[in-house]
Formats: structure tokens, C-alpha cells, sequence
């Protein structure tokens, strides 16, 4: 089988073309709310620090997150408030009920691991009209690194709660874990996930990040392969919304009709993160509940102490501290790798636990996610 | 106008017919999928939109929680 020639994404770019991602926008279109930093799971690429705690985040501080949401949620279509845990479900019914009732006209999503879902449940996310999202990586043998607490794989638990979904008749998209991307994986993958029934799939490659210090450092062709056979795979019944490989595809699209530059957000959307106790970490939300002697704990405000219109407002106005070497990072990407029109800059959480700082540039998971992902899916395109 | 390059541009152009072709397939599956939006949302939800809507928290493809 040829390999997949990778180019060097930090061959030098004479004059960039790209023109978004300049600044923070003041006003955000989805915020991450943490009922809790509980989870009944402890799956070996876990980067969450505090999950075996069970600290539920106070309705005082959604009251406080919805004064400024309400405000902003009618001039942003879709306007998002994304439950994401530890595990959201971890947090009850009725205490979730009670953090989701001060919210007026936004959409609510939930990100979970399934174990916990059943037919009540399913009522409550029916009533709530909550989108889900449930986290499983493939058939069994690929699922192995979701385990319970006691070690035990939790593909049956998982299983049983997306039973109660289908049952219910309630849509579910998917997040898979990718460890080892390499050739031979993509087809029984996607088909798996065909099969699964969700509406459409992610797939994270694993990320070096939080308190997984596992590298991620992978064969280059070997995952350009992965992300080629993946496009075959979907090519052949694209009845799945198949989230990298789309995007990959508009951005090819774009390319050939010559208008590229307008797929990258014209500003960073600053996307806050709610933390249990109202502290607002913008842009990155892995970064919750992380301290540095550099960085401090990452969080820009309180909303129990400053409304959250005015933390994002001040942070953005006049970035400072660790957001304001981030721009500069990202201002770098701009200038010295080719693939910035496709990604928009190296994740801030992917800097900081890769190379300890954010003014840095190319990160693995760049190099996994995004430019072998380009440059598989036209690799495929190249060869069928 | 000041100059601009991008070689990942000319490499996609320089990829050949297959790029188009597989760019085509794909924008009839988003064509078809904005078109059965009632049986992939909610009940009686907005139109469904592509990127958007299956996960908010990526669709921008930079700074997402996982």
C-alpha cells in the first residue's frame, strides 16, 4: 500500500491569505456548562481532573449564566448551552432540570456517556427538548479504555442507555475516540457507527491534554491512511453525518471555487466555560480546572461576583495574560503553516499541554486531526 | 491588492478531477439532508443545518471540548 506523502505544515508561507480569526468575538455562540465534575466512568484517556469529585455546580450560577445567555440567545440563531461534564447525568434529573429552568429560547445540549440513560431519561431530555450527544468509540474491542471504576468495560452500560434512546425515538449524534488511528480501522468504524444509528459522528484522535500525559504522537501515514480509508468508507453511504471528513470537504469545495477565506470564523468565537462554582474560562474549556504558576487558574471572572457579558466583554476588549499569548500563537500559525485556512490555528488546550505555552505553533494534535486529515481525505480523492 | 499564496490551493487544483468529483457527492448528501430536516432534528424543530447543528461545540473546528 503507498503511504500518504504528509507535507510539512511549517513550510514557510510567503504572504498568508488568510483573513479570519483575528480577535475575540464579544458575544459567543454557544456557552459549556459543568453541572458537575462527577463521572461514574474513569476511562483511561480521561483528561478531567476532578471527576472522581462530586462537586454539582449550584443553580445560583445558572441563574446567573442565563441573565446575560437570555440577552444574548435571540440575536444568535441556535444559541447553545452545552451540558458537559465530568458527566452531566451524573448530576440527577431534577438538579439538572433545576440549572437548565433560567434559560429562555437557546437549545440545550448534553454530551454523555450513555450509562446512566433510560426511560426516564428520556422523558426528561424529550421535555427539556435537549439534544444528545453520547460518547462510545466503536464495536467492544475499541471501546476497551471506557471502563467503570472498578476497571470493567462499560460497552454494555453504554450500549443499554443508546437502547433507551432508540427506543424513545431520540436522536443522538456520536463522539468516538480514536488511540491508534491507523489503515484497516476506518471501515469497520464507520460501519459500526452506521449501524449505531446516530445522525452523525465525530472522532477525536486522542489528545496528549488535562491529566492523560499519554503521548500522542503518531505514524504520519499511518493516520493520513485512516482518515483516507474513512472518506471511502463514507463515500459508499453517507448516511452519517460524518463531522472531519465533511468539514474537510467544504474546505476542498471552497478551495476550488476560490473562496476559502470565508470558511474560518471572521473572530475567535470565545466559547465560555462555566465551571462548577461560576468560574469562566474562555476559548478552551479543557483548560477548567487547571492551575499554572504562569497562567494562574485560566479563568477570566466569576459569574456569581461579575455578570458574564461583562467578563466576556473585558476579556475580549483587551486580551491579556495567557489569552492574549494565545492570539499571538495564533497570529503565528497565520504566518508559517499552509494548512491555517483549514484549521484557524492550533488549539489553545493542544499548546498548553504539548509545549507548556500558547504562542507556540504545530501541535500533534494539529498534525492528527487536521493535516493528515486533509491530506487523507485528498489523498482518496487523488486516488479514486 | 496586495499578493497572496497558497500552495495547499494549488496542490487541491493540481489533485485533479476526483476533488471535484468527490466535492460534488458531497454537496448533493447536504442537499438531501437540509431537505429531510424534520426526521434528523427534533420534532418540530428548526431547518437543519449542516456543521452547525450536530455538535455546537465544534462546528468551527478550532477550540472545542470533547
Amino acid at each position: 500500500m503507498p503511504s500518504i506523502s504528509v507535507e510539512p505544515a511549517e513550510a514557510a508561507v510567503p504572504v498568508s491569505p488568510w483573513t479570519g480569526m483575528r480577535g475575540v468575538a464579544p458575544v459567543p455562540s454557544y456557552v459549556v456548562m459543568q453541572p458537575t465534575t462527577l463521572c461514574n466512568l474513569a476511562c483511561d484517556y480521561c483528561y478531567l481532573p476532578e471527576r472522581r469529585e462530586n462537586h454539582r455546580m449550584p443553580v445560583a450560577v445558572a441563574q446567573a449564566v442565563a441573565q446575560t445567555v437570555n440577552q444574548w440567545a435571540p440575536a444568535v440563531p441556535g444559541f447553545s448551552v452545552v451540558w458537559h461534564g465530568g458527566e452531566p447525568t451524573a448530576a440527577g434529573r431534577t438538579h439538572l432540570g433545576a440549572l437548565m429552568a433560567p434559560f429562555q429560547r437557546v437549545e440545550h445540549h448534553l454530551q454523555t456517556n450513555a450509562t446512566l440513560l433510560d426511560d426516564p431519561w428520556c422523558e426528561f431530555l424529550r421535555e427539556h427538548r435537549v439534544r444528545v450527544g453520547i460518547s462510545i468509540d466503536g464495536p467492544p474491542e475499541l471501546t476497551g479504555a471506557r471502563v467503570d471504576r472498578g476497571g470493567r468495560p462499560a460497552y454494555r452500560l453504554i450500549m443499554r442507555g443508546i437502547e433507551a434512546l432508540r427506543r424513545n425515538g431520540i436522536p443522538f449524534s456520536a463522539l468516538c475516540v480514536v488511540s491508534q488511528p491507523r489503515p484497516g480501522l476506518a471501515a469497520g468504524l464507520y460501519e459500526f457507527f452506521a449501524g449505531l444509528g446516530c445522525h452523525a459522528l465525530g472522532i477525536n484522535v486522542e489528545e496528549q491534554e488535562g491529566v492523560n500525559t499519554r503521548s500522542n504522537a503518531q505514524d504520519g501515514a499511518a493516520v493520513a491512511e485512516f482518515w483516507a480509508e474513512l472518506t471511502t468508507a463514507w463515500r459508499a453511504d453517507p448516511r452519517v453525518e460524518l463531522r472531519e471528513v465533511e468539514w474537510a470537504l467544504r474546505y476542498l469545495g471552497a478551495t476550488l471555487d476560490g473562496r476559502a477565506d470565508e470558511l474560518l470564523p471572521r473572530r475567535l468565537d470565545p466559547i465560555p466555560t462555566i465551571g462548577r462554582s461560576g468560574g469562566v474560562i474562555l476559548l478552551s474549556p479543557e483548560l477548567a480546572g487547571f492551575s499554572d504558576p504562569r497562567y494562574g487558574d485560566f479563568t477570566s471572572g466569576n459569574v456569581l461576583s461579575t455578570p458574564l457579558s461583562e467578563i466576556v466583554e473585558a476579556a475580549t476588549a483587551r486580551p491579556a495574560g495567557w489569552i492574549a499569548e494565545y492570539l499571538a500563537g495564533v497570529q503565528a500559525c497565520r504566518e508559517s503553516c499552509r494548512y491555517f485556512g483549514f484549521c484557524g490555528g492550533a488549539h489553545a488546550a493542544n499548546r498548553y499541554f504539548e509545549h507548556g505555552r500558547f504562542d507556540t505553533t504545530v501541535t500533534e494534535h494539529c498534525r492528527n486531526s487536521k493535516i493528515r486529515l486533509l491530506e487523507g481525505v485528498l489523498s482518496h480523492a487523488r486516488d479514486h | 491588492m496586495r499578493e497572496t499564496t497558497d500552495p495547499l490551493a494549488e496542490r487541491v487544483r493540481a489533485a485533479g478531477p476526483g476533488v471535484a468529483a468527490l466535492v460534488a457527492e458531497a454537496e448533493r448528501v447536504w442537499r438531501d439532508r437540509a431537505g429531510s430536516a424534520g426526521g434528523r432534528g427534533l420534532p418540530g424543530g428548526p431547518v437543519w443545518r449542516p456543521f452547525e447543528d450536530a455538535f455546537p461545540t465544534f462546528y468551527q473546528f478550532t477550540n472545542r471540548p470533547r
